[in-house]
Parts: C-alpha cells; sequence; structure tokens
C-alpha cells in the first residue's frame, strides 16, 4: 500500500516537473507577445477556420471555443478539441514562444516612451482580436458584448459587496432605472415609436446621443442611490441589504405602473448604438476609472471603514462621505450597464430586472472574488461564457448554475481572485529572460501611485 | 487657555454616570498619564474627548476650538490623534496604506483626482507615500511597509498603529494602553519611541495605563481616575504616595 | 361600511399567509442570524406537497367504502394533508439546513444569504422540471358556503384560513415559552454561544428553526391552495418577498412582531387595492414599508442591533 501511494506521489512530481519544463520557454513571454499570438490565432481562424472545421466533420466553426459543443453534441467533442488544438493552441504556442525576443523588445520600447502609449497599443491589439473573433458570426458578437457589459456590473457591485463590505440587493434597480432612462432618451430622440412618438432628431445624431443616454441613465441609478443610501447609512448592519431590497421590488412596480414607458409590457425598438466597439470602450473605461477609485487613498478609505470604521474615523476618514460617494458611484455603473445591455438585446421590462438578475450579479461578483478587480473581470467573463456554455441544458442549466454557487459559497466564499491589487502597468513591462542576471527593468519607486 | 482643555465634563449612559465634573489641561509638549483602577472610565473619556460620544455636560477645547459636537473626523484632522487599546488595524491593508490613510483630510485631488488619475493625485499619493516611509522609519517599522498588517508580529504592530496616528500630524496624541500584551523587551522598545517622538515632534501626549511603572517613568503629570472622578493629580512621586490613589487600588493587582 | 368589514375580512386572510411565511424568516434570523432567502420557495413546496398529498388521499377511494358525508369526508382529508404536509416540508427544511446553511455556519453571512438565493433557484426550476409550466389546480376541501353578517359576505373558508393561522401562531407562541427547546432558541437568540453550554447542540437547534418555518410555510401554501386555487412555480417570489420584508418590519426574532407585521402587510395591501389602481399595490406597500423602516430600521420589537456583514 505504502508502495503504491508512493509511486503515485512519485508520478505526479514527475508530472509536475515535466509540466514546469515544458512551460519555461514560455515564462519570458510579455503580455503583448500573448496578445499578438491571440491575434494570430484569430486571423488564422478567419482565414481557414470553416474550412477546418468541415474537414474535421462540423458544419461551422465552433462558436464558443467547444464549449457548447460540449453538451449540445458531444459527439463532436473530439473534432472540437482538435479544432482548438489547430486553430488555437499551436498557433498562439508557436508565435508567442517565437517572438519571445521583439515582443519584450517592443515592450520595453513602449513603457520606455511611455505608459499611455503602451496600454493604448496593447488595448488596440486586445480590441483586433476580439474584434475579428466575434465578427465570425452573430453569436460570438453577442456573447462578447453580453461578457464585456457583465464586466461593468460585477465591477460596479464589487465596489458595494467587496470594497465596502456590504450586501447590497439593489443593483438591479439600478440597472434598470439606467436601462429605461438610457432607451426613453434614444427612443423618444431617434426612432418612431409606438409609444412614445416619432423621432425628434435626424438619425446621424444617434451614435453621438449614445453616451450622453447612458450617462444620464448612470446618473438616474446614482440619483436612485440616495433613496436607498440616506436611510440605510445612519445605521450600521444589515439594514443596506433590506432597504436596497425593497428599493429594487420599489423600482420594478414602479415600471409596472408607469404606462408611458410600456408598463408591464416594456420598452422595445431600441437603436442599434450599442456597438462591440462602443461596448468595449465603455467597459475598458469602466476597468480603468474604478482601478483608480480603489487604489487612490480615497477609495481604501472605503476599506478602512470595512474593515474598522472606528478606526478611520479616529484618522480623519469621513467614513459617511467616503460611503456614499462609493454607493453612488457604484450605482452609476450599474446604470450605465443597463444602458448597454438595454441597447444590446433591444427589449427590456420591469422583469428583466427581477430576482433573477440579483441572483446572476450576486454569482458574478462572489465567484470572480471580492475586493478585486482581476476577479470582476474574470467572474463577468466567466459567468457568461458558462451560461453560454451551459445553454443545452435547457432548464437544468438553472440548477446546475445554483449548485456550483453553492459549492463555491462552501469551498470558496471569497471568489476566485479576491483581495488583489490590479496594476495592469506591471502586465506592461517586459519579461526578464530567466538566465539573465542583472538585467532588470526599472521598477516604480513607491508601492502605489503609477508615474509615467 | 491650555492646547487641549477640558472643563468638568460630566457623561451620563442613561442613568448611569460614568464620568463626573472630569478636567483636563494639557499644554503643548506635555506628557501626560491617566492611571485608574479597571472601569474607573479612562476609556470613556478618551472616547469622549475625541468624539466617538458627545458629553452630557461640559466644554472641550482644542487650541480654542470647541469639540462638542464635532464628528470624530473633524476632531481628528484638528490635530487629535488616538490609538486603540485593542489595535484597530485594517485586516486586508498594507503597514504603508495604513499609514498613508491618515493622511486623508490632507488630500486635496477629490473624486475627479481619484477617478482619472491626475496628475495632482499621483503627485499627492507619491509624497503621502513618502511621509508615510518616514514615520515608519521613525518607529521603526518601515521593514514592513508593502506587508499587510496582519503578517506582523504583534509589537510591530503596535507601532504601526502608533505611525498610523503620527501620520495627522497632531498636536495632542492621545495613547490607549499602548504597552497592553507586550513582553518587557518590547515595553522597552516603545518605550524609547514614545520618549524619541515627544522629544523630535514636540506633541502632547496623553496615555492611558495599567503598568504603573511604565506610566511612572515616563509621564510628567499623572491624573488618578475612580468611579469617573478625578481623584488626584500630579507629578509621579505624588501619586506614589497619594492615600487615595493606593486606597483606590487596595486588593487589586499592581506593581509600583 | 359593509364595504369595510367585507375588505378587512380579506385583509385578515391575507395577512395570515403573510404573517405564517413571516414567522419563518423571523425565526431563522433571530435564532440563527442568516436571512433564509430560500424561504418563499419553501412555502411554493409546501404548497406543492399539499396538492400531492390531498391528490392522493382523494384518490385512495376509501370514501366509497366508508360512508360519510362530503363535509365530513372532505374535513378529514384536509385536517390529513394540513399535518402530513406539514411534517414532510418540515423535512424539506432541515434537509435545506443540513445541506445549504451548516456548512456555511462559519462563513461570512454574505455567503449564506447567496446560497438561500441559489437554493431558491434549485427549487423553482426542480418545480418547472419536474412538473412542467401548466399551474395546478389545488382540489377542493372545503365546500364553500357563505355566511352574511350585518350585509357582509363571509366565506367559511376565509373564517377556516384565519382561525387556524391564528391557532397554529399562538401554538408556536406556546411552543417558544414553554418548552425547553423554545427556552433554547430564544437563549440562541440573545447569544449564539450560550446554547452548546446548556447541553443542548445548535445543529439540532437550527433543524428546529427551520422545520417549524418550514411546517407554518407548508400550511400557509395548503390555506393560499384553499383560497386561491391555482399553483405555480413562482408563486413564492410574489408572497415570500414580501413575507420577508414583514419578517423586519416585525423587529429582528419577534415572533409577535412578525405576526402583527403579516397583518399590517395583509391590510396596507388590501386597502391600498381598494383606493388606488391594482397595479400599485406593490409599489405602495414597499413604499410605505421602506418609509417606516427608514425612521425605525429595527422594527417594531427588536432591538437596534449591530452586526454587519462581515467578510
Amino acid at each position: 500500500m505504502a508502495v503504491a501511494s508512493q509511486t503515485l506521489t512519485t508520478r505526479w512530481s514527475s508530472l509536475r516537473a515535466w509540466l514546469a519544463r515544458a512551460w519555461h520557454p514560455y515564462r519570458p513571454v510579455p503580455l503583448l507577445g500573448w496578445l499578438a499570438a491571440i491575434l494570430v490565432a484569430v486571423v488564422i481562424e478567419r482565414a481557414i477556420g470553416a474550412p477546418v472545421a468541415r474537414a474535421l466533420g462540423m458544419s461551422r466553426v465552433p462558436a464558443l471555443f467547444g464549449f457548447i459543443i460540449m453538451l449540445k453534441k458531444p459527439e463532436l467533442l473530439f473534432s472540437a478539441l482538435l479544432y482548438v488544438s489547430l486553430i488555437y493552441l499551436l498557433p498562439i504556442a508557436l508565435v508567442a514562444r517565437f517572438t519571445v525576443r521583439p515582443a519584450n523588445r517592443i515592450a520595453g520600447e513602449l513603457i520606455g516612451y511611455s505608459l499611455t502609449a503602451s496600454f493604448l497599443i496593447h488595448l488596440s491589439v486586445l480590441y483586433a482580436a476580439l474584434f475579428l473573433w466575434s465578427g465570425e458570426n452573430d453569436y460570438r458578437e453577442l456573447v462578447a458584448k453580453l461578457a464585456m457589459i457583465a464586466v461593468i456590473t460585477t465591477l460596479s457591485l464589487n465596489v458595494v459587496n467587496g470594497y465596502m463590505g456590504e450586501f447590497s440587493c439593489s443593483h438591479p434597480g439600478f440597472m434598470a432605472l439606467g436601462a429605461y432612462a438610457a432607451s426613453v432618451i434614444t427612443i423618444l430622440l431617434f426612432v418612431d415609436d409606438n409609444l412614445l412618438g416619432e423621432a425628434l432628431l435626424p438619425p446621424e445624431l444617434g451614435p453621438f446621443m449614445f453616451p450622453i443616454s447612458l450617462i444620464i441613465g448612470g446618473v438616474v441609478a446614482a440619483a436612485g442611490a440616495l433613496m436607498v443610501a440616506i436611510p440605510s447609512f445612519r445605521t450600521r448592519g444589515d439594514y443596506l441589504a433590506i432597504i436596497s431590497l425593497a428599493f429594487m421590488f420599489i423600482v420594478k412596480s414602479l415600471f409596472e405602473n408607469l404606462e408611458v414607458f410600456g408598463g408591464p409590457r416594456g420598452l422595445a425598438n431600441q437603436p442599434d448604438y450599442a456597438s462591440l466597439t462602443t461596448i468595449f470602450l465603455w467597459t475598458i473605461a469602466s476597468i480603468w476609472v474604478i482601478n483608480n477609485f480603489v487604489r487612490s487613498t480615497m477609495g481604501k478609505a472605503l476599506n478602512a471603514v470595512r474593515d474598522g470604521e472606528m478606526a478611520a474615523d479616529a484618522m480623519t476618514v469621513n467614513t459617511r462621505r467616503t460611503k456614499m460617494t462609493a454607493f453612488l458611484f457604484a450605482a452609476f455603473w450599474a446604470g450605465v450597464a443597463g444602458g448597454l445591455l438595454a441597447h444590446v438585446i433591444r427589449y427590456i421590462n420591469p422583469d428583466t430586472f427581477g430576482i433573477r438578475r440579483l441572483a446572476e450579479v450576486l454569482a458574478m461578483v462572489y465567484l470572480g472574488g471580492l475586493n478585486a478587480v482581476a476577479g470582476s473581470i474574470v467572474g463577468g467573463v466567466g459567468f457568461v461564457i458558462m451560461s453560454e456554455a451551459l445553454r443545452p441544458l435547457e432548464i437544468l442549466k438553472w440548477i446546475m448554475i445554483p449548485v456550483l454557487l453553492i459549492l463555491l459559497m462552501i469551498f470558496r466564499p471569497t471568489g476566485l481572485i479576491a483581495f488583489r491589487e490590479f496594476e495592469p502597468e506591471k502586465f506592461l513591462r517586459p519579461k526578464v529572460e530567466s538566465n539573465d542576471q542583472g538585467k532588470h527593468p526599472p521598477q516604480p519607486v513607491q508601492a502605489v501611485g503609477d508615474r509615467p | 487657555m491650555a492646547l487641549l482643555q477640558v472643563d468638568d465634563m460630566t457623561h451620563y449612559f442613561g442613568g448611569l454616570r460614568a464620568v463626573h465634573n472630569y478636567s483636563l489641561q494639557i499644554e503643548p509638549g506635555e506628557l501626560r498619564g491617566l492611571i485608574g483602577p479597571n472601569g474607573a472610565g479612562k476609556t470613556t473619556i478618551f472616547n469622549l474627548i475625541t468624539g466617538r460620544y458627545t458629553p452630557t455636560e461640559g466644554e472641550i477645547r482644542l487650541d480654542g476650538t470647541s469639540l462638542i459636537g464635532l464628528k470624530p473626523y473633524e476632531i481628528a484632522s484638528l490635530g487629535l490623534g488616538r490609538t486603540f487599546q485593542n489595535l484597530r488595524l485594517w485586516r486586508h491593508m498594507t503597514v504603508l496604506e495604513h499609514v498613508k490613510m491618515a493622511r486623508y483630510s490632507r488630500l486635496s485631488y477629490g473624486l475627479s483626482g481619484a477617478l482619472f488619475n491626475t496628475r495632482k493625485r499621483r503627485e499627492q499619493e507619491q509624497d503621502t507615500a513618502e511621509e508615510a516611509s518616514r514615520l515608519l522609519k521613525r518607529v521603526g517599522a518601515d521593514q514592513y511597509a508593502d506587508q499587510v498588517v496582519t503578517s506582523l508580529p504583534y509589537g510591530a504592530q503596535r507601532r504601526v498603529e502608533l505611525a498610523r496616528a503620527l501620520a495627522i500630524e497632531p498636536k495632542v496624541l492621545f495613547l490607549d494602553e499602548p504597552t497592553a500584551g507586550m513582553n518587557p523587551e518590547e515595553l522597552r522598545q516603545i518605550m524609547e519611541i514614545i520618549r524619541a517622538i515627544h522629544a523630535d515632534l514636540g506633541l502632547a501626549i496623553f496615555l492611558i495605563e495599567h503598568r504603573m511603572r511604565f506610566v511612572m517613568e515616563l509621564c510628567e503629570i499623572i491624573q488618578t481616575l475612580d468611579f469617573g472622578e478625578v481623584i488626584a493629580e500630579g507629578t509621579p512621586d505624588e501619586i506614589r504616595n497619594d492615600e487615595r490613589v493606593i486606597d483606590a487600588y487596595l486588593g487589586k493587582d499592581i506593581e509600583i | 361600511m359593509g364595504f369595510f368589514f367585507q375588505q378587512f375580512a380579506n385583509a385578515l386572510q391575507l395577512g395570515s399567509f403573510y404573517a405564517l411565511i413571516a414567522l419563518g424568516y423571523s425565526m431563522v434570523y433571530g435564532v440563527l442570524m442568516i436571512f433564509n432567502f430560500a424561504h418563499g420557495d419553501i412555502f411554493m413546496v409546501g404548497a406543492y406537497i399539499g396538492f400531492f398529498v390531498a391528490t392522493a388521499i382523494l384518490g385512495l377511494g376509501i370514501f366509497e367504502i366508508v360512508a360519510l358525508p362530503t363535509g365530513a369526508m372532505l374535513a378529514i382529508v384536509l385536517l390529513l394533508t394540513i399535518v402530513i404536509a406539514m411534517i414532510l416540508n418540515a423535512f424539506v427544511g432541515m434537509t435545506v439546513e443540513r445541506i445549504g446553511y451548516r456548512p456555511l455556519r462559519q462563513a461570512p453571512r454574505a455567503s449564506a444569504a447567496i446560497t438561500g438565493l441559489m437554493i431558491g433557484i434549485i427549487l423553482e426550476t426542480g418545480n418547472l422540471w419536474l412538473l412542467g409550466a401548466t399551474r395546478l389546480s389545488f382540489p377542493e376541501l372545503i365546500q364553500t358556503s357563505t355566511i352574511t353578517i350585518g350585509g357582509v359576505n363571509l366565506t367559511n373558508k376565509k373564517i377556516f384560513i384565519v382561525l387556524l393561522s391564528i391557532a397554529l401562531m399562538l401554538a408556536l407562541h406556546a411552543f417558544i415559552r414553554r418548552t425547553k427547546w423554545g427556552r433554547a432558541m430564544r437563549a440562541m437568540a440573545y447569544d449564539f454561544a450560550v446554547v452548546p453550554l446548556m447541553g443542548v447542540s445548535i445543529n439540532r437547534i437550527a433543524l428546529l428553526t427551520f422545520a417549524l418555518g418550514s411546517a407554518l410555510a407548508a400550511a400557509a401554501g395548503i390555506f393560499f391552495g384553499i383560497a386561491y386555487p391555482v399553483l405555480d412555480p413562482y408563486m413564492g417570489i410574489r408572497l415570500g418577498w414580501k413575507a420577508f420584508v414583514a419578517a423586519i418590519l416585525g423587529g429582528r426574532g419577534s415572533i409577535i412582531g412578525a405576526g402583527l407585521a403579516g397583518f399590517l402587510l395583509g391590510f396596507i395591501e388590501i386597502f391600498v387595492a381598494a383606493i388606488f389602481p391594482s397595479t400599485m399595490r406593490d409599489l405602495i406597500s414597499f413604499g410605505i414599508i421602506l418609509i417606516i423602516l427608514t425612521f425605525r430600521p429595527h422594527g417594531f420589537f427588536g432591538e437596534p442591533y449591530s452586526a454587519q456583514l462581515r467578510l
């Protein structure tokens, strides 16, 4: 018996050693290298993906890396895996491996030139890859859009539930306010609608008004947040949970009763302004702004209030203003996400933002990880992909997802990536070759606060 | 008028009188102590002056400004710093972030700076970080700057707490049992640190302590509290020999 | 005047449902300090269990053998249904506690809240999956007869529901006040750590709390089926959340408070619907509750309590 377990242990460690050796050439690959590799893979897919898929016995390119095929057409699973290996894994591995030197050089030069330029180049490559990948079919585009909106939503809820440590149930309400506000503005101005009348402005102005309508949606959501914050921040405890829950139902009922906004039947025919590019820009903006906020001392004050309000008080922190600001700020972004969502699915009604939505957004935050921007990105994207991958299960999807969440709560209650700082500027640096001694890229002077 | 002036402060918790006719004058640079048996009301007095409770009666003035009715963070901003008996540190934050946090009220970059990472914010955060580093060095805890505070040994945590309170740039510093839970070596270190900051920074210090020897060695003037009232006030020698003080502690475990 | 008493009777009935469900929320919150967000769906499960038990008993066909007047026969079926469904649903509740909440006893309380939501979804989806989307018709267990007093029509159903609900609430109250287990529950509500020192296991009390709440929810479900014979998987959501907010209004852990608040909610809803368009019912009910909670966050009978959902 002891011999058997020893063989197991040695087998496991030799496996790990093999994996470490296999990974070794990839350790010096900078982010730029990975992004470029992904871009190449995506280009390859667009060029020869369809014929390769057909050759492997699939009628079309697998929409979501084979995740859906896994459950919908399990007989094609092997083909899908082969496809993914040939079109994605292989090109990515090759390009990443063999462009290490130029990638590191370029990354270094970009950083040396300007941090902002480096960010822009990296984002452009990422955008190009995303754009090409989702251009393959409408479904991919929808998934990409929903995933990005989920990131915004998750980030905004994380500010309250993670960084501030409260339990807020009002996010669907904020999303509803933003969704309706933005929809009403765009439909009123640009669409001939039964309910809201003829279009008031020429359609060319549409894409310009869209950001404004989203911002207005966010502001409306923030105003709604006051209704929750003012009563509940005077007291400690579970009151925010309860009052925010009541708020969510009030908003739902409000829209059910406002016939001018469609009542229970809702609003449809939102103009198609939520393009992939628009949503991408808003998502990047939200990540940037929210990350800036939580890394500042003003943002850390939120953690101080969460972990020791009395001490925060004694250290000159205006705790009430800190909480209020963060809460309204989070509500704003929830409103923006709601507005974007409304223009992607192009139909909203009061039910869109009820208890089911609450369960989803909570799941995304707690799945991804509390108090971590990276966690929210992972949680938002991961949840959307998981939700899509489980779609073939139909109704059973809504048994599987809750079960997974419960297991998560039991075994990893703070989520996958929790309490970590998101420092994107560190990803932009070229990586040192592991055998190269004494050749270190310049380190920033202080722990927090990026400098150009 | 003294730097910190408390006149006839009385406080009731419901029907219970916790503090009675308490008065205090602290001049700039004084090192004062507050002793008394358990439950005498020492921490309550701290909490009253620092704004956690509003006294039922009485007046408190810091540098002439009345503190009555002000919120704790406002009082802290006016220059009254404090540490806590049970070390209220922030579990998930690093040592440096703790000390930086106390500079909150001095940051003027506002929401726009926080959201958009303006130059003003970067500069102010940089300055704050440098100032925090200096303070950590002063208390001998700068080697821990980037560690999460819960991973530190207890003595180091106490010093971080001290640095945090100092970051307010207080005129008066309240220390609530700064030696609680310390072994003799840590005790010696903290005494040196307190002496050093008192000498170098010239701030007034007011501390609550149970360890008599510590108070006697450190403080210039000592108040003794019993049942919410001051029963004796004077130099260490005077207090040591005061009948009433000995009476109050009779039967209790003390080391003189 | 007659109109007023008519609505009064309706309000009592509606309030009975809210009160019975609210009790479950309140007990769990008081004793275990968690929000059981699955409770509304446990009420739904109780109603469905009642349906199946009643249908099964009626289908047994004993009554072709034993000759009884239909009224008495139905009364026996009704009684059996209530008792059996309450017991079965108590087991459902205990299972939920055992699987979902006990592993999280030491975890941050937010985890329990989310788990509750998830369990609720599982129950709803399970129902939808097993029984399909068609609504079920609760068998008629009481033959309707109407009494008219002073211009007000009272059905025997309404009287039965209200009286039996109050009886159950009083029984619960007596249980909590007088029995050893009830005392343990009250002790745990004050101080979690005390209970093991009393020689009683926390796990047992937790199971008991859930069992009691779920049993009452089953009763509420059956009464609901008697009053409004159509069942659907989402009935728990509609009633449950309002009952939850009513429980909070009543005050943490206060049985009387939860009961009274439940009835109050029933009154608010019925009278609001009588005056305003019925679609505004939810809006105004929640709005009133929100306003009350703003000024009295700990509810009618609760003590100001501070504990944050800690990470």
